[in-house]
């Protein structure tokens, strides 16, 4: 290989990792924004909005600004998404975390559907059985004869189907 | 003017008690005199409410600021429309505005009923004038809004003094879905009061029968109805005004509308089973309880601050009257219940696990547990506070967690549930009915993922609701082609025919329809984008497939409000679309400001662009830019529900023929015995 052609080798290489690295690095960057997002969709602002700490909108919001900030830092720093989540708990309080903690007194949040949901469909299935096993009343009119009954069952697909 | 209504307020307090004691006299005694007297009490009530409330708009109109529910929610330079919304801006207006709205169904029921329903109008007379003494003792007592100001003079005289201007109406209500959203969502909670009254008023007479059920179904309807677009307005505003970007935050105050709807929504379903079959009488009775309860349970949330919203009014004690009126609720219904829980007793069995009275049980029960859920996680926070001492915050994270399966359970029901037959569903019918929507639902399951469409839930969305579509479409085709082929005519005709031949089944399609369209509008949310930038004029913003250019910025003072405006320039695929002119308006009259974003709405996406204000570190606008994909669909949707129930609420155009059932042997010449009605004789159902 001449002279020239290793020349021309390395500068491609140099071009090389260099667009490599600055494609890297925005590859990182649209990561941690997006990550970012992603941790602050579960926080809270605490300026008393009430709104997920990315929703919140007011103007000069100086507790949103100052928490996001905060967020992307961390998030820039590396830090896991749940050492950032309880970094912020230290800070404001359990107030700050979206959901309720899955575990302990306030776990029982979550089972609350849950057990509604079994609870119900156990209710609902007994009841049906409960229903479906009931005896028939003894009918009090006359009997209808089979032939009457087959001429209803007739005209009646007539009338609901093609 | 407040001198008069006040009096009014009073007059309406006393008749009120009047129509309770004559009407209790009236149930006990049975006398036609005291009965009509009752009832005479009860309508004067309401007038005596319209005047009130009409005495309160006058004050607004005439700028009298004397009145310190005038001075708190207006100003001279308010335009006359908010000045009708100022009404019910604040808490003592709105409770008066509550009487009002309540007012109206209470007088159009007892003039509907005048000289019918002998054995239960008494009842529900009684009822009716409760609930409208509970409120009037609030507008009386607790928080009358024509309290003058004034102070206590020299020799104990109270003199008035009048204030130059009032301190204007808040911002985020100077929009006109807020002159149409509360009225819709309070003629919803009061609506309730009339099914309420009549499920009560028959288990405390012991009303035969399932009248009360038919008395009440147009009632809760338009309650319903009121309240579904009450909820729509409601979110609507919250996405066109606040400027987060979206529609739905789960607030409390949001989540208090949601919950009787869904209640209401299941009543409307089991309602009939004991049309059709006699059954569910109990569940029927507790549905409507809780309905009502659940509106005032709304009520107190708004009111009390027992939880912290944005949308509450402000801290007050009005909250233990709500939790006193809703004790007494519970007691009423739980002696009734108990003393007369024989007379719920149900009259049919359950023939089958797969038929449309299992499928309304399920739908029943995914409707109460989407309530549970909602209920549970709006009060949680309070619970856990009082239990460990700490606080914590239940989100919008944790109800979509909970309540997009729950949604998906409710719209796979919505889809099976009309097609299962009374009674029993064989094998061959289900197949029939669900082969072709279930093959299509999974086929557009197989295009819309690979196009991208990988978020599990959305997917599921699409796939039920062409599932759903299908169905509907389905009944209506297989309905119209047999119009059609016995009466030659063409097939949109046959189509309009058998629509208005049973208006409540098909209205009810069309609500499915819309409720559809709702879930694929909020599915869309999965794809959301936005984005936030600092931008100065010529500056530039990408987002989606559109290009925005701020071109510039202006600012004029408008009668009561100053507005600051960015103007931008829409591309879409580099062609110059439109403009858009999001701004922030500041009011002088109390200082606040408010945000009047710009959206430019296709079937397709939404593009919703916030002039979010100026930074405070650089004084730059900040834009922030969201592209919301599908959000329009809810509000069709929403429309598409509404027409739905207003064609169910349409008397059947054609008789419903309803095979006749013989209660007599029908002697029959030349026959040794006595025959059942010829199969050809039909009970005509309007």
């Amino acid at each position: 290989m001449s002279e020239k052609s290793k020349l021309t080798a390395a500068v491609c290489a140099l071009a090389l990792v260099a667009a490599g690295l600055v494609f890297a690095t925005r590859g990182a960057q649209a990561q941690q924004t997006d990550r970012a997002k992603q941790i602050g969709k579960r926080l809270m602002c605490m300026c008393g909005c009430k709104q997920i700490l990315t929703a919140c909108n007011h103007v000069g919001c100086q507790v949103s600004g100052a928490m996001l900030k905060e967020l992307d830092q961390r998030v820039a720093r590396g830090d896991a998404d749940d050492l950032i989540l309880q970094s912020f708990v230290q800070e404001y309080g359990t107030e700050v975390i979206a959901e309720p903690p899955t575990k302990g007194f306030d776990g029982i949040a979550w089972f609350l559907p849950s057990i509604a949901l079994v609870g119900g469909l156990a209710i609902v299935i007994v009841v049906i059985l409960r229903w479906a096993r009931r005896p028939v009343p003894a009918s009090t009119g006359p009997k209808v004869p089979d032939e009457l009954l087959a001429r209803a069952r007739a005209q009646a697909d007539r009338e609901t189907e093609d | 003017m407040d001198l008069f209504g006040s009096f009014a307020l009073i007059l309406a307090f006393i008749c009120a008690l009047y129509a309770i004691g004559g009407g209790i006299g009236a149930i006990l005694t049975r006398k036609p005199l005291l009965i009509k007297s009752a009832r005479h009490a009860g309508m004067a009530v309401c007038v005596l409410i319209f005047l009130a409330t009409g005495s309160l708009i006058y004050l607004f109109f005439t700028d009298n600021f004397s009145v310190a529910y005038v001075v708190a929610h207006s100003n001279r330079d308010l335009s006359t429309l908010y000045k009708v919304s100022a009404l019910w801006a604040g808490q003592e207006g709105s409770l008066l505005f509550w009487s009002f709205l309540l007012s109206i169904y209470v007088f159009s029921v007892l003039v509907t009923y005048r000289g019918k329903h002998p054995e239960l109008m008494p009842y529900v007379g009684v009822i009716l004038a409760g609930v409208q003494l509970f409120f009037l003792t609030l507008n009386n007592f607790v928080a009358s809004p024509f309290r003058v100001l004034g102070t206590m003079g020299a020799g104990g005289v109270w003199q008035v003094f009048t204030r130059a201007d009032g301190n204007g109406l808040t911002p985020l209500l100077q929009y006109p879905e807020m002159v149409i959203h509360p009225p819709n969502l309070y003629l919803g909670y009061t609506g309730f009061t009339i099914p309420f009254a009549f499920a009560l008023a028959a288990l405390l007479g012991r009303y035969p029968g399932e009248k009360w059920i038919h008395l009440t179904r147009k009632w809760t309807m338009i309650a319903w109805c009121f309240q579904t677009m009450g909820i729509l307005l409601g979110a609507h505003w919250a996405y066109a005004v606040l400027g987060w970007g979206g529609y739905w935050a789960w607030d409390p105050v949001e989540n208090a509308s949601l919950m009787p709807w869904l209640t209401g929504t299941a009543f409307l379903h089991s309602v009939m089973m004991q049309e059709k079959r006699g059954m569910m009488k109990v569940w029927n009775v507790w549905l409507v309880f809780c309905t009502f309860m659940l509106c005032i349970l709304g009520t107190l949330l708004t009111r009390s601050g027992i939880v912290s919203s944005v949308h509450a009014f402000a801290q007050s004690s009005i909250g233990a009257w709500f939790v006193g009126f809703l004790a007494v609720i519970l007691l009423v219904c739980l002696i009734s219940f108990l003393k007369n829980r024989d007379y719920l007793r149900s009259e049919n069995q359950l023939d089958s696990m797969i038929s449309r009275e299992s499928s309304f049980l399920f739908n029943n029960l995914i409707l109460l547990v989407a309530c549970i859920a909602i209920l549970s996680g709006t009060l949680f926070p309070v619970f856990s506070e009082w239990v460990e001492g700490t606080k914590i915050s239940v989100g919008a994270p944790f109800f979509n967690r909970v309540n997009i399966p729950v949604g998906l359970l409710l719209l796979f029901l919505t889809g099976v549930g009309p097609l299962l037959a009374w009674r029993r569903t064989s094998l061959e019918s289900l197949r029939r009915n669900f082969a072709w929507p279930l093959a299509a639902g999974l086929l557009a399951g197989a295009i819309a993922f690979p196009l991208g469409c990988r978020d599990f839930f959305s997917l599921m969305c699409l796939m039920l609701s062409v599932f759903v579509v299908l169905t509907i479409g389905q009944e209506f085709y297989r309905g119209a082609r047999v119009i059609r082929a016995r009466t030659n005519c063409d097939f949109l005709s046959a189509l309009v025919q058998l629509t208005l031949r049973n208006t409540r089944r098909y209205g009810g399609y069309v609500v499915h329809f819309g409720i559809v369209m709702i879930f694929v509008g909020i599915a869309g949310a999965a794809f959301n984008q936005d984005k936030q930038a600092e931008m100065t004029i010529g500056s530039t913003m990408d987002i989606g497939r559109y290009h925005l250019v701020l071109q510039s910025m202006d600012s004029k003072p408008e009668r009561n409000y100053t507005s600051e405006r960015m103007i931008f320039e829409v591309m879409r695929d580099s062609r110059p679309m439109m403009m858009l002119y999001p701004e922030r308006r500041f009011f002088q009259s109390n200082e606040q400001s408010g945000t009047m974003v710009a959206i430019y709405s296709t079937l397709r996406e939404d593009l919703y662009v916030v002039y979010a204000g100026r930074s405070p570190d650089t004084n730059v606008p900040v834009i922030h830019a969201y592209l919301n994909p599908l959000v329009k669909w809810i509000w069709f949707g929403g429309l598409v529900v509404v027409m739905g129930t207003l064609l169910a609420l349409v008397p059947n155009r054609q008789p419903v023929l309803v095979l006749k059932t013989a209660d007599q042997p029908v002697p029959v010449k030349g026959a040794a015995q006595a025959v059942p009605a010829p199969i050809s004789s039909y009970e005509r159902k309007k």
